[in-house]
């Protein structure tokens, strides 16, 4: 199988550690988030895997081995790391051409992936006049080029327009729906929860998460239940016997929240009560709020602006 | 991996960047341009034909070789710009491979163009040059123009090398530029011995007639290829032990 694995892997620029002993394994069939605040060190796991950069100790292997020693390596692992590192004065077309020229990938794949990414009309455009949306379809289609078995994309979503952002996320789910290992490094967290299955979290270099999405959102958010009802009295005392702390909503429209509670519990109650509910569901917390409470806890974000202190004047 | 397939995408690359594509139709170009005025107004550099007439005809190269200096640069400093450079790795993670690709079509390219441009201006020079006219039998002609074309694929590669170096053709360009414009004319005056073993100047030797000084000019040219093969290895040096 063409998984990515990642074992204490560690590397460091000038004594400082971007990648500290990081253990975590990517596997096909899903899409892998990776997260991470700015600095965390998700670009540098990237690099590494791509052999691009040396690790100070550990290893990166896909499908068991090390990305060096693959031979043309383009038709098994694509990447993105950077849309602007398409050489501006090249056409889109000259630059997809040499890179699938040197892995002796069909010339026909280029006008596939072209065509794929939107591109065709601009394939013969330099990529000096791209907009940045342009380019990190150009980086896409590189990705794509050899039809490869593992993806790793670092922020693919970036300049995107809506449109394109919609896009993405299907090539995605498409691409992990066929089986491939997809790694998909990004900083917007609603973004990422519209196609993640998986996610691995880093901070400070350090590993924090390796778990499936939902659990992730599970263990990173309190339960909490909204519920509506014909009985609010009755319910409300029969909630209060179970020790329950009931809150009402915020609109105002008879709804209320029911706090450590799931939906499970609450409905339970109701029935026993013969209280009629109209309305009862578990309220999730989204991916950014478990993400801002993991990376909070952990202290993670390396370059969070500093709380805003009111400035006290001597008069 | 293919290495006539990298070999290829190499040449593809150079192709498709105006700058080095550029660069060197400029060593073919600025010779025939400078050829043709200087003997078309003047009659040459030296129009009495009391000179070396085999310099004579080819004293264009100076000028050439600027514009080697400017493709050897581009076309490996293309891989620097936004870190292109990751892309051509991830494609030929085999970093001595990508080095030696890149270099041989650098050499074949220069060479090529080298070649060409001796001759094609050594001839053209020589249209205008009326009584004085040389051919290549003229003694050292052949030679000089051979020679010529391997002077400026050397002096593409040793920019190339020290571009795989230092990453940057505007700091390769500006360090190589005027020193073989200016440091090594002053030197060259100041003080001989020394001075014939500056890259250029070592290498011109072979343009020459009757070369005066220490070196000969098959010699000279050696020497220069040795700048540039020392150049080339510390280019190679860096290349396969550097972070991408």
């Amino acid at each position: 199988m063409t998984s990515i694995h990642v074992t204490d892997l560690t590397k460091e620029y000038g004594g400082k550690r971007a990648v500290d002993r990081l253990t975590f394994t990517v596997e096909p069939g899903r899409v892998t988030g990776f997260l991470g605040p700015n600095g965390a060190g998700k670009s540098t796991t990237m690099r590494l895997v791509l052999g691009l950069d040396r690790p100070a100790s550990g290893t990166a292997t896909v499908g068991g081995r090390a990305y060096t020693a693959l031979d043309e390596p383009l038709r098994t692992v694509g990447a993105l790391l950077d849309a602007q590192a398409a050489h501006a004065s090249r056409t889109a077309r000259d630059h997809l051409r040499a890179l699938a020229v040197s892995n002796r990938i069909p010339a026909r794949r280029v006008d596939e992936v072209l065509e794929e990414t939107g591109l065709a009309s601009a394939a013969r455009r330099r990529v000096r006049v791209f907009s940045l949306g342009m380019r990190q379809r150009l980086g896409i289609a590189a990705a794509l080029l050899g039809d490869p078995a593992v993806l790793l994309l670092d922020e693919p979503s970036n300049g995107l327009d809506p449109e394109g952002i919609v896009w993405i996320r299907e090539l995605l789910r498409r691409l992990a729906g066929e089986g491939r290992t997809v790694l998909v490094s990004s900083h917007l967290m609603n973004e990422t929860a519209t196609f993640a299955d998986h996610l691995v979290v880093l901070g400070r270099g350090r590993l924090l998460a390796d778990v499936p999405m939902r659990d992730f959102i599970d263990a990173h958010s309190h339960a909490r239940v909204r519920v509506r009802t014909g009985d609010p009295v009755l319910l409300r005392a029969a909630l209060a016997r179970q020790g329950y702390a009931v809150a009402d909503g915020a609109d105002g429209d008879g709804r209320w929240l029911v706090e450590g509670a799931t939906a499970e519990q609450v409905g339970a109650v109701a029935a026993r009560e013969g209280v009629p509910v109209f309305e009862l569901a578990d309220e999730r917390a989204s991916l950014e709020q478990a993400y801002l409470a993991l990376t909070t806890d952990a202290g993670a974000a390396e370059f969070a602006a500093a709380p805003r202190t009111t400035p006290t004047r001597e008069v | 991996m293919s290495p006539t397939a990298v070999l290829h995408s190499e040449w593809i690359k150079i192709r498709s960047v105006r700058s080095s594509f550029g660069a060197l139709l400029a060593v073919f170009a600025v010779a025939l341009v400078f050829n043709v005025l200087l003997y078309a107004t003047v009659g040459g550099p030296e129009p009495d034909g009391a000179g070396d007439p085999v310099a004579d005809a080819l004293f264009q190269i100076t000028f050439a070789q600027i514009a080697a200096i400017a493709f050897g640069a581009t076309a490996v400093s293309s891989e620097y710009v936004h870190g292109a450079v990751r892309n051509s790795l991830a494609a030929v993670p085999h970093r001595s491979l990508f080095f030696a690709a890149k270099t041989a079509v650098v050499a074949v390219a220069a060479l090529g163009t080298g070649l060409v441009t001796a001759f094609v201006t050594f001839f053209s020079g020589q249209a205008f040059a009326g009584e004085h006219a040389i051919g290549l039998g003229e003694p050292g002609a052949l030679r000089a123009c051979v020679g010529a074309g391997l002077y400026l694929a050397l002096i593409a590669l040793f920019a190339a090398g020290l571009t795989f170096l230092l990453r940057s053709a505007v700091a390769v360009m500006s360090l190589l530029i005027p020193f073989l414009l200016m440091v090594s004319f002053v030197v060259g005056d100041v003080s001989a011995g020394v001075a014939d073993y500056l890259p250029d100047r070592a290498g011109r030797q072979i343009l020459h007639q009757d070369p005066v000084g220490a070196l000969g000019p098959w010699a000279g040219l050696g020497v220069t290829a040795l700048w540039a093969v020392a150049a080339l290895l510390a280019g190679w040096w860096a290349v396969t032990r550097r972070d991408a």
